[in-house]
């Protein structure tokens, strides 16, 4: 092998860059560089990220509406920062920890400077930060996949304008900080420098998205697969296992908590891991996604509800890059991206259960391989088999078709995102639970004394109002579900105080003897909306006299 | 309370030293592009550096001749073989004294100290090199006969002053910690010893190396009375802004085999380790200029006593996490030195791979078992030498002659000159 020596010493000169052997590299379409020194690309990214804060931050705290899902990770934020441990109530292993701990770190000064603002709506704002984070990665990430700036910048706005997306990222979904780490790890696996401790990060970064959201699980494949195309012949077996190994020691650390706490395996009187496991692993399916009817098409029609662009033609542009692998140099570049799609496209084929914030995972994906896809054809259009003797007439025509594509693509696209974007920064979704909120907050008398069952959107709220956590504003299924709380209400319902019957509450109560007890013995003393989507605060009749 | 803290900081500190010590052991595979550079540049086929070669030999009548045959197969044109015998030992002289008349390149000188060691067995040769530049081989080396061509054009190229060529155990079949042993030596001539020469601090080896012949006498040659001569010689040409090159090429190595015994090996590794902390104790590294470079030098003569001490902590904490009742954060801490060795674990089988690549050897999955398997016992070996080092330096023994009660042992003095 030619190379030249180190430097050396005495001298205060850096390790010289030597050439790495061409031999097993991957060819390149541009030379890797620093995007941090290249102004056209900070400017790109700053303005197209300021365009994507305002319309995803415009009213985020008044729509979508408050999920449940929502106040249960931003509670249990709360618990950690309070240091009540990893949750109010018992942790009992449903997800990983890490995820509302990081939550709990990203809202901390915001918590200590007014306790009040830790609501699901206030706090919504904080998911700004990984908005901004994961949406400048994906430039990141296209970029050291080689995809052109207008490409990059398309796959950032794609990612970050599509009103499923707004919809989405404006959430506290653990999904949110799950795709950020993955698009991080992505992103070191890429590293254009090919240096062993960025490969090293990647995996690092990896298993962080893993213990945000154990459903990453399922993506790495794709990670791995970006790195091994990135590394070079002589050095992959140390950036690969480096990697892997880096992946497998911090991911270790959870079955570690649970060893520690002695809560590794099932045992009476204590939750586990495995239990926790055993109950994500068999939650009952909600049935085939494209079979009308069942609960995933449900779901699948819910996202295509906000935008069909992003997932349809990302999907699109996932099999325009697999059937053109063989000719176009972007396909091959993006089959990290491709490969994270089809898999993520084949576990919700499967006939499991399918939460609705599953496609957020999917999001940076699908807006890079349409993005990829966007730029092949481009080529395809501009560059394919034109010579330099090519005719004027062909070239025009040439020029011409691409106009119309993008005039075509704009007329679609453009009217159906302004509107779901509109409806994003104009609706007030949330005025009920707001008013419901306040309700409990002025006209219950003795807040300390009173027990009522809320769903975990409302529950800071009512914290904050001045209820017991826990046993006096108590998560509603926990009164069921949670033997620490159930042997506090010896009589059942009639241990209550109220209930707070909003949409999620009345779907759930069919299966929750308590709940249902509570909402079957009590008359509505206030009602906030109208429908489906009101909100009733149910006072419970025994409740008061005989207590 | 006062438990749990004490606990956390001796494990952050582990934590630390583990990682830094894993970062510069892998410094040669960061990228590719430092891979490549820290190899040999391929010879112009100019040739105008002239070399004396020193080849001090005790006892090694045996193998003397092959190698003395072996270094005068090389393709560079201007050189010139001294052989450094004792003169109360016969032997080895008739063998040498035969060669010189086979051969005008070869010459004899002899050393007359009562007391023999190896450095003042160079020193004594020193006055007699006529070449340009000095290099040192060992009496069972077995050299590559381009290697002369690609120093000297390293020492044209850099305008260097030394050239550290690369030095390897090959016998990582013969016993468990001849394994290790060998993986020792692909770690630290492969990867660790270039971070070194880019740092501007480094311990030189025994063998395979070159130093200006004017360089080398401004700096009165080697310490006699240092047990790591080869280090000393090292640290003080780096203190004082001399420029050394490291370059290392699976087939331009010199070759050479473990101590033939575990015993001997102990005693090879005491040595080293009574070395490096006697190089500590000159002081010449704090001519160092930076902080950083000093820091460096305080950390890498240390190492064999961070290394003891380490091995005996790190199981101990993990003890601690498991069975005492420490808060789980705590407890989460103790691992993390545990996980870095780990890690290193997983990068020494890899290495143990890239080992059998480089060198066309066929590792079987047995020896990464026995790597896997050997590693805590290995580590109570260093741990063990690093202890009798500091026993034997507090109690004054700082003789050369560590083996010189054991007449049989004599043919392994020079075997033993190599870094670690």
């Amino acid at each position: 092998m030619t190379s030249t020596l180190p430097a050396a010493t005495g001298v205060k000169v850096p390790a010289q860059r030597t050439a790495a052997p061409k031999t097993g590299s991957i060819p390149r379409t541009t030379p890797p560089r620093r995007l941090r020194g290249s102004r056209s690309d900070l400017v790109l990214c700053v303005v197209l990220l300021a365009v994507i804060l305002v319309v995803q931050g415009w009213n985020i705290a008044d729509y979508p509406t408050l999920s449940d899902d929502e106040g249960t990770y931003l509670a249990q934020a709360w618990a950690v920062q309070e240091g009540r441990g990893l949750a109010h109530y018992t942790y009992w292993y449903d997800h990983p920890p890490l995820g509302w701990i990081q939550l709990a770190a990203l809202t901390w000064i915001p918590a200590q400077l007014a306790p009040e603002s830790m609501t699901v709506g206030s706090m919504r704002a904080a998911m700004l930060v990984i908005s901004a984070i994961s949406a400048v990665l994906v430039y990141v990430l296209a970029r050291r996949l080689s995809l052109p700036r207008w490409a990059a910048g398309l796959g950032m706005l794609l990612f970050g304008l599509s009103p499923l997306s707004v919809v989405l990222q404006r959430e506290i979904f653990l999904d949110n900080l799950a795709v950020m780490w993955t698009l991080l790890a992505f992103c070191l696996a890429a590293s254009p420098s090919r240096h062993l401790w960025h490969h090293f990060g990647a995996g690092v970064a990896a298993a962080m998205a893993v213990l945000t959201k154990e459903t990453m699980l399922i993506v790495l494949p794709a990670v791995l697969v970006t790195m091994w195309r990135h590394s070079h012949r002589d050095t992959r077996k140390f950036a690969v296992t480096g990697a892997v190994t880096a992946c497998v020691l911090i991911g270790i650390s959870y079955p570690l908590l649970a060893l520690l706490k002695g809560e590794l395996f099932p045992g009476a009187g204590h939750v586990s891991l495995w239990d926790g496991i055993e109950y994500q692993m068999t939650r009952p399916g909600s049935g085939f996604i494209l079979e009308a009817g069942t609960g995933s098409y449900g779901v699948l029609q819910s996202w295509l509800y906000y935008d069909r662009v992003l997932p349809i033609g990302g999907l699109a542009g996932a099999l325009l890059l697999l059937v053109t692998w063989r000719w176009s140099v972007t396909a091959r570049a993006l089959a990290g991206p491709a490969l994270a799609v089809a898999i993520l496209a084949a576990m919700a084929l499967r006939p499991g259960y399918l939460p609705a914030m599953y496609v957020i995972q999917a999001l940076p994906f699908l807006a890079l391989v349409l993005a990829g896809g966007t730029a092949s054809v481009a080529h395809a259009v501009l560059r394919r088999w034109r010579r330099t003797d090519e005719k004027r007439a062909l070239t025009w025509t040439r020029y011409a078709v691409a106009v119309a594509l993008v005039g075509a693509s704009a007329a679609y696209v453009v009217p159906r995102w302004y509107d779901g974007n509109r409806t994003a920064v104009t609706a007030d979704a949330n005025a009920p639970y707001r008013a419901a909120a306040d309700w409990l907050g002025t006209e219950v008398e003795n807040p300390g004394k009173t027990r009522v069952l809320v769903d975990d959107a409302l529950w800071l709220d009512l914290v904050h109002e001045g209820y017991r956590p826990g046993l006096g504003v108590i998560w509603f299924y926990k009164a069921d579900l949670d033997p620490a709380v159930t042997k506090t209400m010896p009589r059942g319902w009639r241990d209550l105080d109220y209930v707070v019957a909003s949409p999620t509450v009345r779907r759930d109560a069919v299966d929750l003897p308590n709940v249902r007890a509570a909402m079957e013995n009590s008359t509505p003393v206030a009602t906030f909306g109208t429908g489906e989507d009101r909100i009733e605060i149910r006072r419970i009749q025994a409740a008061g006299g005989d207590r | 309370m006062l438990t749990s803290v004490f606990i956390a900081v001796v494990s952050l500190a582990l934590f630390w030293m583990a990682a830094f010590t894993l970062w510069w052991q892998m410094h040669a595979w960061r990228t590719p592009e430092v891979l490549a550079s820290t190899r040999f540049s391929r010879p112009d086929g100019d040739e105008h550096v002239s070399f004396s070669l020193l080849l001090p030999a005790r006892h090694e009548q045996a193998v003397l001749d092959h190698t003395i045959q072996r270094l005068l197969e090389s393709t560079h044109t201007d050189f010139e073989i001294i052989v450094i015998v004792g003169h109360d030992d016969p032997e080895t002289t008739e063998v040498a004294r035969k060669a010189a008349d086979r051969d005008p390149r070869v010459r004899v000188v002899v050393d007359t100290h009562e007391k023999k060691n190896k450095p003042k067995a160079m020193n004594t040769a020193l006055p007699h090199c006529r070449g340009d530049v000095v290099g040192v081989f060992d009496a069972e080396d077995q050299v590559h006969p381009e290697l002369l061509a690609h120093v000297d054009h390293a020492f044209r190229a850099t305008g260097a002053d030394v050239v550290q060529g690369g030095v390897q155990l090959i016998n990582y079949h013969s016993s468990w910690y001849s394994l290790r042993n060998c993986l020792e030596y692909f770690f630290w001539f492969r990867s660790r010893l270039h971070l070194h020469a880019q740092k501007g601090f480094i311990p030189l080896g025994g063998n395979t190396v070159f130093v200006r012949t004017k360089v080398l006498r401004e700096a009165d040659g080697w310490d006699p009375n240092c047990l790591a001569e080869d280090c000393d010689l090292g640290v003080r040409l780096s203190s004082v802004g001399k420029k050394v090159v490291v370059a290392y090429d699976s087939d331009m190595v010199t070759r050479e085999e473990t101590p033939g015994s575990l015993m001997s090996l102990l005693k090879q590794r005491t040595r080293w380790n009574q070395g490096f902390l006697q190089v500590y104790r000159k002081r010449d590294w704090k001519q160092l200029p930076t902080f950083g470079q000093r820091l460096l030098a305080r950390y890498t003569l240390m190492t064999p006593y961070l290394q003891a001490v380490s091995g005996v902590i790190i199981p101990l904490n993990v003890a601690i996490a498991l069975f005492l009742d420490v808060p789980v954060g705590v407890a989460f801490i103790t691992f993390l030195p545990a996980v870095t060795a780990l890690v290193t674990f997983v990068f020494e089988v890899v290495g143990l791979h890239d080992f059998g690549r480089q060198y066309g050897l066929r590792v079987r999955f047995v020896h990464y078992l026995k790597l896997i398997v050997g590693g805590p016992f290995y580590q109570v070996l260093l741990a063990g030498a690093a202890v009798r080092a500091v026993w034997r330096e507090q109690r004054g023994r700082n003789d050369w002659e560590l083996t010189s009660h054991v007449g049989a042992h004599l043919a392994h003095v020079n075997r033993e000159d190599v870094p670690a």
